[in-house]
């Protein structure tokens, strides 16, 4: 055998290392000032309230634009999580709440500049949050969650005061000014780019930013890459001084061994969207930081679809969840990376607390299984599709196999449906799949706004299209409920409805991996599941 | 001169006569697009909170909630005036995409199909000369090895051994080092833009982070290549004429350059020609592996979202791409033997 093309091309390549190793002091300076973080999908708008916007675009709203107010942070078992019980400003230097909960007053910091040099004032807060729930853009149906739905809601006090005006006191009001949709935009220079057609510069923001965050974007090609560059004015982080690193590329690396690859090397800062099996023998390797969480505001689940046979009868839902394997296709799909919603103890048969997503007292017991499917009147079985979608198919299609082959045990006869993204969001919509599985995110993780978006409603968010009315009539009232032990109450009432109606069967919360550089410091695990490069600094 | 411009119009004449295929292709892929499951809506309206007056919003931006019929005439419309739609996944124009990416792929594959054929007519050339000895052999082992091997499987493999191992070659992001700074945009081809701006540097920057994409591109055309090369070889060495030519003693390397392979040559213009249009289209895998910002993994990841209009756009290039690649091969015919002449 004779590799003729081989030659030419490695002493190229060790002609041109050469060189590398040559001129590598002179990069390294700036390397380290330099944060890449390297991801599967792209940034695909500036603006992240355009339908069809990604998460990195999310996570690059965050640093460019400035919101009200922040989440702050706390440690769950060691680990930095966002923490959604405090609300710390971010533009507004405080903030008071009203005692009857019905007023929210913002006091803007009087040194807060746009990226222009422009000052931040309370009517461009105005025109940011009336864009909000005025155009036709995502942030609408999100602040609908916090009560937040028309434009006299918001009030300019003086320059630098605004005030929000809700109809009754609504626990997520203030939290979904800090989510991502509500950024607060240059008023002046948006309105100068606006047209009869889009009088909310749309179109012109999705491709410019007009913001006062913490990095301006210096190059943005959709698809590929982001370079960011800090804005030395920025002084909203918490040590009152800008963000640490003076670049930040966030780059589009569609292959995760190649990901890996990248960080395992150096050359990459940090990443968090790995293949489990990668993370593990990255930690393994013990070289590199790896900072698990679980997406505690995150939930994998089995749904089955409660309007239609024969998952309409509550005994097929409950045999169901006793004959899934738990332990093993959370090893198979996770590696046990996770936090299992699996296989609890309910001493009493009643819910342990209110909190949701909660640990249910489920697992592989095939006998039960049975039981239940002669109660149900089926004790031969019957036959369905288990569905889920290509883009989760690393995790999906281990478990769906151990799906199919438990419950062949107990006669039913499962067919393995991997359906392309589009087409799996199509037939969910439209309410098609007998049994699937698929993940939920919320970034306002509280019970009731589990509930409520989840479990009521004719609507996509209802995945197994569950019809309740005592669980929809509590979920509502829990909404508004100042009392906290009441709260509680609720979610324990709302928590055992689930248990007993078993709608869908909550699996896990799968881990955030982020694995980094041992030198990069400050990783939080976000609402948005990316990596704030604001929080993070090295070394 | 003349001989030149009657080429032209002939060429000119062949590729208004390809315009139908064109309509053709377009108008198919708009309706295979729409019958294909899946509502690209849906699945954009994917926030937390997006219901169905969302969805109807993208069905509105999308053009969706015209009936087919309707969209497909908007559509020809928009092609006329040189619009290809929006592509809802980078929210750019598909034309400005397209225009973004098309060097990016056309520079991978002409420098795969250089190292292709630079490895393959030797081989190839090689193996005719002695068939059936062990070089013959060889040369059958290393081809099948190139071919039973996909693309991203070598790519990784050259990753893992160039990369990741020696650390030789620079990290498989992209087609330039994200530190090195762009040269003034000309040909789109960063290896011809680099040295147009006077940056040697920049030219090697851009040349090594192409080499092991485009080897791992070459490896799997090396056969087809080769294997063509070896039987037109075969066949010219048995004619009368080398036969002749060996018989008035020409020298070794005359009888076999000059009068073997060029007129062994034909079929593999016509073999390069096929092989350059399929690795475009094609070279997805490697693109994804080397996070190439090419059209091929572009028109793949709209196709997995069902975002109709880059894959439309996608499969329009594809067809003037091959258009024009068999004109070129046509003209490299007529070149190559000049009683051929394209008509």
């Amino acid at each position: 055998m004779r590799f003729v093309s081989f030659r030419p091309a490695s002493s190229v390549i060790a002609t041109v290392a050469l060189l590398l190793v040559a001129n590598a002091p002179s990069q390294a300076q700036t390397r380290a000032e330099t944060l890449r973080y390297v991801t599967g999908a792209s940034v695909n708008t500036l603006d992240p309230n355009i339908p069809g916007s990604t998460r990195e675009s999310f996570a690059l709203s965050m640093s460019t634009y400035d919101r009200l107010v922040a989440f702050g942070r706390k440690q769950l078992n060691g680990k930095w999580v966002f923490d959604l019980d405090k609300i710390t400003g971010e533009l507004a230097e405080s903030y008071d709440v009203s005692p009857d909960g019905l007023k929210l007053t913002f006091r803007l910091r009087k040194d807060a500049k746009f990226q222009d040099g422009s000052p931040v004032t309370a009517e461009d807060v105005k025109w940011s949050l009336d864009r909000c729930v005025t155009a036709p853009i995502l942030g609408k149906a999100q602040l609908l969650t916090g009560s937040l739905t028309s434009a006299d809601q918001f009030k300019v006090i003086d320059p630098f005061t605004i005030e929000v005006t809700l109809p009754k006191p609504d626990k997520l009001a203030l939290p979904n000014l800090a989510t991502v949709y509500p950024m607060i935009i240059n008023s002046k220079m948006a309105k100068e780019h606006a047209t009869a057609d889009d009088p909310w510069a749309t179109a012109w923001l999705k491709e410019h930013t007009a913001g006062s965050g913490a990095y301006v974007v210096e190059t943005f090609k959709p698809g590929e890459q982001v370079i960011l560059k800090r804005s030395e004015d920025w002084n909203r982080g918490s040590p009152d001084k800008p963000a640490f690193f003076k670049r930040v590329i966030v780059q589009s690396v569609p292959e995760p061994a190649t990901r890996a690859n990248l960080v395992e090397r150096g050359d990459a800062d940090i990443v968090v969207d790995l293949q489990a099996s990668d993370v593990q023998s990255l930690e393994a390797k013990g070289k590199l930081k790896v900072v698990s969480t679980p997406q505690y505001n995150a939930i994998t689940f089995v749904s089955m679809n409660n309007q239609m046979p024969p998952f309409d009868n509550v005994n097929v839902r409950r045999a169901i969840a006793f004959a899934l394997p738990y332990d093993d296709m959370f090893k198979a799909a996770l590696f046990g990376r996770g936090a299992p919603l699996f296989g609890a103890n309910w001493p009493d048969g009643k819910p342990l607390n209110g909190i949701y997503p909660f640990q249910a007292p489920v697992k592989i017991d095939l006998d039960k299984a049975r039981e239940y499917l002669k109660a149900a009147g089926l004790p031969e079985g019957f036959s369905t599709t288990f569905s889920f979608n290509v883009g989760q198919a690393s995790t999906a299609e281990p478990m769906a196999a151990l799906v199919k082959e438990s419950l062949a045990k107990i006669g039913i006869k499962v067919d393995i449906q991997k359906l392309p993204d589009a087409q799996m969001s199509t037939q969910i919509n439209e309410k098609k799949l007998p049994l699937f599985t698929e993940g939920i995110v919320a970034w306002l993780p509280s019970t009731d706004y589990f509930y409520r978006n989840f479990y009521t409603g004719n609507q996509r968010w209802n995945y197994s299209s569950i019809n309740n009315p005592e669980l929809a009539a509590i979920a509502q009232e829990a909404r508004f409920e100042a009392d906290k032990a009441k709260y509680e109450e609720d979610g324990r009432k709302l928590n055992a409805i689930h248990f007993s109606e078993m709608p869908q069967i909550p699996l896990w919360q799968p881990n955030q991996d982020a694995v980094m550089a041992s030198s990069i410091e400050g990783y939080t695990y976000e609402f948005h599941r990316q990596v704030d490069y604001r929080d993070v600094s090295r070394k | 001169m003349t001989g030149l411009g009657a080429t032209m119009v002939r060429a000119g004449r062949r590729l208004l006569s390809s315009l139908p295929a064109l309509f053709g292709v377009l108008v198919f892929t708009f309706l295979l697009m729409r019958v294909l499951p899946g509502d690209p809506a849906v699945f954009f309206a994917s926030g937390p909170n997006a219901g169905k007056e969302e969805i109807e919003q993208i069905r509105k931006q999308m053009g969706l909630n015209k009936s087919v019929p309707e969209q497909l005439v908007f559509y020809l419309s928009d092609i006329g005036h040189g619009n290809l739609g929006r592509s809802m996944m980078t929210g750019q124009p598909v034309l400005k995409d397209l225009r973004e990416r098309l060097p990016a792929s056309l520079e991978l594959t002409f420098a795969a199909l250089l190292i292709a054929l630079i490895a393959a007519v030797p081989l190839g050339v090689v193996a005719a000369l002695r068939p059936g000895s062990i070089v013959d052999h060889g040369v059958r082992l290393f081809c099948a090895l190139g071919v039973c091997v996909p693309t991203f499987v070598s790519g990784l493999l050259l990753i893992y051994v160039f990369y990741y191992l020696l650390g030789l070659a620079p990290d498989p992001t992209g087609r330039i080092d994200v530190f090195t700074s762009l040269p003034p945009q000309r040909t789109g081809f960063l290896s011809i833009d680099f040295l147009l701006a006077g940056d040697v540097e920049g030219w090697w920057a851009a040349c090594k982070q192409l080499i092991l994409p485009a080897v791992s591109m070459a490896l799997f055309v090396i056969a087809p290549l080769a294997r063509i090369t070896r039987a037109s070889m075969l066949v010219s060495l048995g004619s009368d004429f080398v036969r002749t030519a060996r018989s008035v003693g020409l020298s070794w390397r005359k009888v076999v350059v000059t009068y073997a392979l060029r007129n062994a040559i034909l079929p593999i213009i016509t073999i390069a020609g096929i092989v350059f249009s399929t690795m475009l289209g094609a070279n997805v895998l490697v693109e994804k592996v080397f996070s190439w910002p090419g059209v091929a993994s572009y028109a793949l990841d709209a196709l997995l979202s069902s975002d109709y209009a880059p894959v439309q756009g996608f499969v329009l290039l594809m067809a003037s791409v091959f258009v024009l690649v068999n004109l070129v091969v046509d003209i490299c015919y007529g070149i190559a033997d000049p009683r051929v002449s394209i008509g």
